[in-house]
């Protein structure tokens, strides 16, 4: 799938976003005293601001965004229907929620609205990941890891974040241990869904061949069937570049793929681990960890839609996908 | 009612003329809108097609067959491409069609990727999705001779390689020959229900096996011999 900028900055930013402000709202509930007012309510914000500028970003990837209103019309079966719908609705949310916090009032209403802020971001998160999860064409996404991923990176790189603005306004911020494990469980799924859609991985057998795709794979049929052979692509039928081609043909080459994937690991997983590790301290470099984590995710976003192989390219000639 | 193609595999020989039929007429078409070329006659030519031809070899020398084979849209009977579209832009119509309205499409590619079969292209000069529409402003038109009542890619197949008609209908043409001939969806596994159905080749006929080429080439060099040892 071609890698288009916009779309990898929507999922990664308004998905640290989205973790934020799930974070925040569920320290409030469990926690209350465990961050100082103006971190939370500035934390809460900045989510709300990277929610923002990702579905900013994902509008410039539509080719017609004068019909963008339009996308809450299919919330039954549309998982990108639910998502506008959820994502619109978490704005009028998180927005009460945060006065309640920097105002420091609320009571009961302040509990409900932080629950209402955490299941609304879970359900925009979820939701961005199953547009993903649910395309059967593509092998790679239709796997349960999928949403995992989503799901646990969105809340590793909010725990950053947390974690920077934490350190700038109270010295060293709590839960330590539990952002550090949250990391490492990001990072294993992360693992686990490399290892699972992959060359070598569990679901790579199942994958389609291009003597399915056009029907050629129990032979030629008819009287006295022709055995079961191999075919190729001898013409693709047009001169120059397609809608098609230009959508699905695009081919990642195994070293800028391994490149890729250790810069995920490093910037990513690795330096905001360390920093962790080595007690949160110095919220410059807090914000030096935050945004190096961001980096590391828009690398595994990238790859996420340059590894994926959409089942039109057997039609293209491949001979699995 | 499931309106849709056949498609014999067998015959078809890759002219490309229902492709080019399918641009001519749906080039001005009110359902579709115009269906854009990008730089026609630069050095790359490309543009919106709903109908594409392409070209397989099945089988190693010295039975290789060649399959000409086309594609647009199969009209699916549970069809991805309208489920996922958030704006409601894509429908299916009660007569199997499944088509989209250009005034709701805001152009996200989401029914793009979710199509297996690439029958659906964006048009980048409108910005919104153009597929296959059975040319539903043909087949309805009673200003039309009957005959002439279906889609332009039947009409413009030189070897009645394209039959259209109602496979909900047992007793149709397309239903009958389908039955006959063994024809298959494609890729059944993903669920979709494709309605478009394509008729297999039939076996080839081996150009050469094996023994036949030694033979061949055992007598080759004997006629080539003989009338030099005669002489």
């Amino acid at each position: 799938m071609k890698p288009a900028f916009s779309i990898v900055f929507f999922t990664v930013s308004s998905g640290a976003g989205l973790g934020l402000l799930a974070l925040i709202a569920l320290a409030d509930l469990f926690a209350p005293d465990a961050f100082v007012p103006r971190a939370e309510w500035r934390g809460a914000l900045l989510g709300l601001v990277l929610v923002a500028a990702g579905l900013a970003s994902s509008v410039l990837h539509l080719a017609k965004p004068g019909n963008a209103w339009r996308s809450f019309a299919r919330f039954r079966s549309s998982w990108l229907s639910r998502e506008a719908v959820f994502a619109a609705a978490l704005f009028p949310i998180a927005g009460i929620y945060i006065a309640l916090v920097a105002a420091q009032t609320g009571g009961g209403w302040r509990a409900f609205f932080a629950i209402a802020t955490s299941l609304t971001a879970w359900a925009v998160l979820f939701c961005t990941s199953m547009i993903y999860a649910s395309l059967k064409p593509i092998r790679q996404w239709r796997t349960a890891w999928t949403p995992v991923n989503y799901v646990l990176l969105g809340h590793w790189s909010g725990a950053l974040f947390l974690a920077a603005i934490a350190a700038a306004y109270a010295g060293a911020p709590p839960f330590l241990l539990a952002g550090f494990l949250l990391g490492l469980g990001a990072l294993a799924t992360k693992l686990a869904y490399w290892h699972s859609t992959g060359e070598r991985g569990a679901a790579a057998g199942k994958a389609p061949t291009l003597e399915r795709a056009i029907g050629v794979d129990k032979g030629v049929h008819g009287a006295g069937a022709m055995t079961a052979a191999r075919a190729r692509l001898l013409d693709v039928g047009h001169s120059h570049g397609t809608f098609l081609t230009d959508e699905f043909g695009f081919v990642l080459a195994r070293r800028h793929a391994r490149v890729l994937r250790g810069a995920a690991l490093l910037l990513g997983f690795a330096l905001p681990l360390a920093w962790l590790a080595a007690g949160a301290s110095r919220w410059q470099l807090g914000v030096a960890a935050a945004a190096c984590g961001m980096i590391g995710l828009l690398a595994e976003r990238w790859l996420f839609f340059a590894e994926a192989r959409h089942t039109v390219r057997l039609y293209h000639g491949d001979p699995r996908t | 009612m499931k309106l849709g193609l056949v498609i014999d595999l067998d015959t078809c020989v890759g002219c490309h003329a229902c492709a080019t039929a399918c641009k001519e007429w749906n080039a001005s078409s009110r359902v579709s809108g115009s269906l854009s070329d990008y730089e026609p006659f630069g050095a790359e030519p490309s543009g919106v097609w709903f109908n594409r031809v392409r070209h397989y070899e099945v089988g190693e020398y010295p039975q290789p067959k060649t399959i000409n084979f086309p594609m647009s849209c199969l009209h699916c009977e549970d069809a991805d491409c309208v489920s996922v579209c958030p704006t409601g832009a894509s429908y299916k119509r009660e007569d199997g069609i499944v088509l989209v309205d250009q005034d709701k499409c805001m152009g996200c590619n989401l029914c793009a990727w979710a199509c297996p079969y690439g029958a659906r292209e964006l048009d980048a000069a409108t910005g919104t999705m153009k597929k296959c529409t059975l040319c539903v402003d043909r087949i309805y038109d009673t200003m039309l001779a009957p005959e002439d009542r279906q889609p332009a890619c039947v009409l413009a197949c030189p070897t009645h390689a394209r039959l259209f008609g109602d496979l909900d209908d047992p007793d149709s043409e397309v239903s009958q020959v389908t039955a006959e001939r063994g024809g298959f969806g494609l890729l059944s596994e993903l669920g979709y229900r494709p309605v478009n159905r394509y008729l297999p080749p039939r076996q080839p006929k081996a150009v050469l096996s094996d023994e036949d080429a030694r033979a061949l080439l055992d007598r080759g060099l004997a006629s080539l011999a003989s009338p030099l040892i005669r002489r």
